[in-house]
C-alpha cells in the first residue's frame, strides 16, 4: 500500500513569457492535500488548471512560491506522482500490457512482479481479454482506463487526473467515475482530479476548490462532507452543486462554456504525417 | 426500482455494444484482412496489366508498329528465355543487384546517420541542413559529368550515384520524423523517469519510424531508378547496359526482355518493403 504524503502548496505563482510579454497563469495558490485524501479542482477553461498540474507533477519548473511534499520541495518528476492526460497518450506502437509496463521500467521489481502487477492493473480497470490490443482497438474509455492503469501501475503516492473523462459520452462517463472512485478506496492514495464538470467534482472529491481565471487563482473551497456512495438527485449534493455553480456566475460567461478541444490537446494517437520527397 | 433496475441493464448493453469484445477483436483483425481484401486487390489489380499485354499483341500483330520497333510479345517471350537460359540475363541482373543493394545499404546507412543527427540536434541541423537542400535539388543526371570527371566511370561512380538517390529522401524523412514526434510522447517518458537511451528507444524512433521506413521505401525506388540511368549512361554491364547495348544493334526483343526484368525486379523488391512493412507497422490503423 502506498504511503500518501501530505502536499503543501503555498503562495503558488507562475507566469509564461509570450512574445516578450509576461502572462501571468497563476498566482498566490495556496492549498493543502491531505495523504488519502481526493481533491476536486473545478474552473473554466484556460484558468491554469493543466499548468497547475504540470507543476505538481515536475514538468514545469520555474515558478514562484513552493510545492512542498511531506516538508521537501519537489523537483522534476518523480515515479512517486502519476498523472493520467486529458488525451490518453498511449504508444500506438505498443499493446495494452506493453503500454502499462511502461510505468513499471524504471521500477526496482524482478520481472515476475512486474508482469503479475500489470496484469492485476489490467484487471483493476476490467479491461482483461485486451492485453495485446493495440490502442487503435479500443474505445476512448478504454484508452482512457489503459492510461489510468499505466499511472497506476508503478503505485503512485499520488495520482493526477487532468479532466481524464472529458472527451467522452455520459454514459461511460458515469461509469469511468465510479471505477475511479472504486480504485481510490481500494488504492488509499491522494488523487487530484481537474474536471469543469461541476458534478463530477462534487461525486468524487472530498473538497471541491474552484479556481477563477486569468490569471488563475483560487476562489473558493467547498467542503463535501457526504458519505459515499453518493448520490446525485440526493439533496445535499444538489445544494452543494448549486453553491459551487454560483460561484461561477460572476466569472465572464463565454469562459464558463468549456470550448472544444484546443489543436495541441488534440488525441494524439497519431502520428507525424509522412510526405513524399521527390527528387 | 422495476425503472432502475431496467436502466441498469440498458446501461450494461450499451457498455457491451461499446466495447469490442476481445475475441472478436482478434477474428475481425485476422479475417477481414486475409480473405477479403487481399482477394479483392488480387484481382483488381490484374486487368489493366492484362489489357495493355493484349493491346501490344494487337499492336504487334496487325503491324501498326514495324516489327523491328516493336517486337511482339511472343518474340520477347522467346528472347527472354533464351537470354534466361543462355545465363546472360542473370549474369546482368546480378551485376546490377550488387550495385543497386551497396549503393542502397551505404546510402541509407549515411542517411539514417545524417538525418537522426538533424533531428536530435538543432545546431547541427542549422549547420547542414542549408546545404543538404541544395544538394538534394541536383538530380542524378546532374551529377553524373562532374563525378565522372573526379571517380571516372567505374563501380565507384555507380555506387556513389546510387546511395545518393538514397540517401536524399531517407536523409530528409529521418529528420522530420523525428522532430514531429508529438511532445506528448516525450512528456510520458519523463514522467516515468526515462533515461536518455530510454527515451531515444522507447519512444523516438517508434514514435518516428513510420516516417524513417517510408524513407526507406522512397531511397530504394530512388536507387533502383539511379541503378537504371547510371547502368545506361557509364557500363559494359548490367540490366541498363543490356538495354543500350540492344538498342544499339536494334534488338529491339532484347531491349523490352531487360526492360520486362527491370520491372519484375522492382517490383519484387518493392514487395518485400511492403510485406515487411505489415510486419513492422502492424499497430497502425489505416485511415483510408
Ligand atoms: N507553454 C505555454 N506557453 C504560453 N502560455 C501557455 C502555455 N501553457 C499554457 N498557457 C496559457 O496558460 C493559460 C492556462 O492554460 P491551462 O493551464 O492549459 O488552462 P486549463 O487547463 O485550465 O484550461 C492559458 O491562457 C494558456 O494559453
Ligand atoms: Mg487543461
Amino acid at each position: 500500500m502506498a504511503h500518501a504524503g501530505t502536499l503543501t502548496i503555498s503562495n503558488l505563482s507562475k507566469q509564461y513569457e509570450v512574445k516578450g510579454e509576461v502572462l501571468p497563469v497563476l498566482k498566490d495558490i495556496t492549498l493543502t492535500i491531505n495523504p488519502g485524501e481526493f481533491v476536486s479542482i473545478v474552473g473554466s477553461s484556460g484558468c491554469g488548471k493543466s499548468t497547475l498540474l504540470r507543476l505538481l507533477i515536475g514538468l514545469e519548473e520555474d515558478y514562484q512560491g513552493e510545492i512542498l511534499l511531506d516538508g521537501g520541495r519537489i523537483v522534476g518528476t518523480s515515479l512517486e506522482r502519476g498523472i493520467v492526460f486529458q488525451e490518453h497518450r498511449l504508444f500506438p506502437w505498443l499493446s495494452v500490457e506493453k503500454n502499462i509496463g511502461l510505468g513499471l521500467l524504471n521500477a526496482k521489481v524482478p520481472e515476475e512482479e512486474k508482469r503479475r502487477s500489470i496484469q492485476e492493473h489490467i484487471e483493476l480497470v476490467g479491461l482483461s481479454g485486451f492485453e495485446t490490443a493495440y490502442p487503435y482497438q479500443l474505445s476512448g474509455g478504454m484508452a482512457q482506463r489503459v492510461a489510468i492503469a499505466r499511472a497506476l501501475v508503478n503505485r503512485p503516492e499520488i495520482l493526477l487526473l487532468d479532466e481524464p473523462f472529458g472527451a467522452l459520452d455520459a454514459l461511460t462517463r458515469a461509469h469511468l467515475q465510479q471505477e475511479l472512485h472504486r480504485i481510490w478506496q481500494q488504492e488509499s492514495i491522494t488523487m487530484i482530479l481537474v474536471t469543469h464538470d461541476v458534478e463530477e467534482a462534487i461525486y468524487l472529491g472530498d473538497k471541491v476548490v474552484v479556481m477563477e481565471p486569468r490569471p488563475g487563482r483560487v476562489r473558493r473551497i467547498v467542503p463535501v462532507a457526504l458519505a459515499h456512495p453518493r448520490d446525485r438527485a440526493a439533496y445535499e449534493f444538489v445544494r452543494i452543486k448549486e453553491d459551487v455553480m454560483r460561484e461561477f456566475i460572476g466569472q465572464p460567461a463565454e469562459e464558463v462554456i468549456e470550448p472544444p478541444l484546443r489543436a495541441h490537446d488534440a488525441p494524439s494517437d497519431r502520428l507525424p504525417s509522412t510526405f513524399r520527397f521527390a527528387v | 426500482m422495476i425503472g432502475s433496475a431496467a436502466q441498469f441493464t440498458s446501461n450494461r448493453r450499451a457498455e457491451r455494444e461499446a466495447e469490442p469484445a476481445p475475441l472478436a477483436l482478434k477474428r475481425q483483425r485476422k479475417q477481414a484482412a486475409v480473405t477479403h481484401e487481399s482477394v479483392r486487390n488480387f484481382v483488381l489489380a490484374w486487368p489493366f496489366p492484362l489489357a495493355v499485354l493484349a493491346f501490344w499483341y494487337v499492336a504487334a500483330s496487325r503491324g501498326w508498329v514495324a516489327a523491328q520497333v516493336l517486337p511482339s510479345p511472343e518474340t520477347v517471350a522467346s528472347t527472354f528465355a533464351d537470354l534466361f537460359r543462355s545465363g546472360e540475363l542473370l549474369a546482368n541482373l546480378k551485376i546490377s543487384l550488387w550495385r543497386v543493394l551497396g549503393g542502397f545499404a551505404a546510402g541509407a546507412l549515411c542517411g539514417l546517420c545524417l538525418g537522426v543527427s538533424m533531428g536530435l540536434s538543432s545546431t547541427f541541423k542549422d549547420y547542414v541542413y542549408p546545404l543538404f537542400k541544395a544538394f538534394a535539388q541536383i538530380p542524378v543526371l546532374g551529377w553524373l559529368p562532374l563525378m565522372m570527371m573526379l571517380v571516372g566511370i567505374d563501380e565507384a561512380l555507380k555506387i556513389i550515384l546510387i546511395s545518393k538517390a538514397a540517401l536524399v529522401p531517407i536523409a530528409v524523412n529521418t529528420y522530420k520524423g523525428i522532430q514531429n514526434v508529438p511532445a506528448g510522447y516525450v512528456e510520458v517518458a519523463r514522467v516515468f523517469r526515462f533515461t536518455r537511451l530510454q527515451l531515444l528507444q522507447k519512444v523516438i524512433f517508434p514514435a518516428a519510424f513510420p516516417p524513417i521506413w517510408n524513407g526507406i521505401r522512397y531511397g530504394f525506388t530512388h536507387a533502383w531508378l539511379a541503378l537504371v540511368v547510371v547502368e545506361l549512361l557509364a557500363s559494359s554491364e548490367g540490366l541498363g547496359f543490356m538495354i543500350v547495348f540492344g538498342r544499339q544493334l536494334f534488338q529491339l526483343d532484347v531491349v523490352m526482355a531487360a526492360v520486362v526484368m527491370v520491372g519484375i525486379v522492382g517490383f519484387s523488391l518493392d514487395k518485400i518493403l511492403a510485406l515487411t512493412e505489415r510486419r513492422l507497422l502492424g499497430w497502425r490503423r489505416h485511415g483510408f
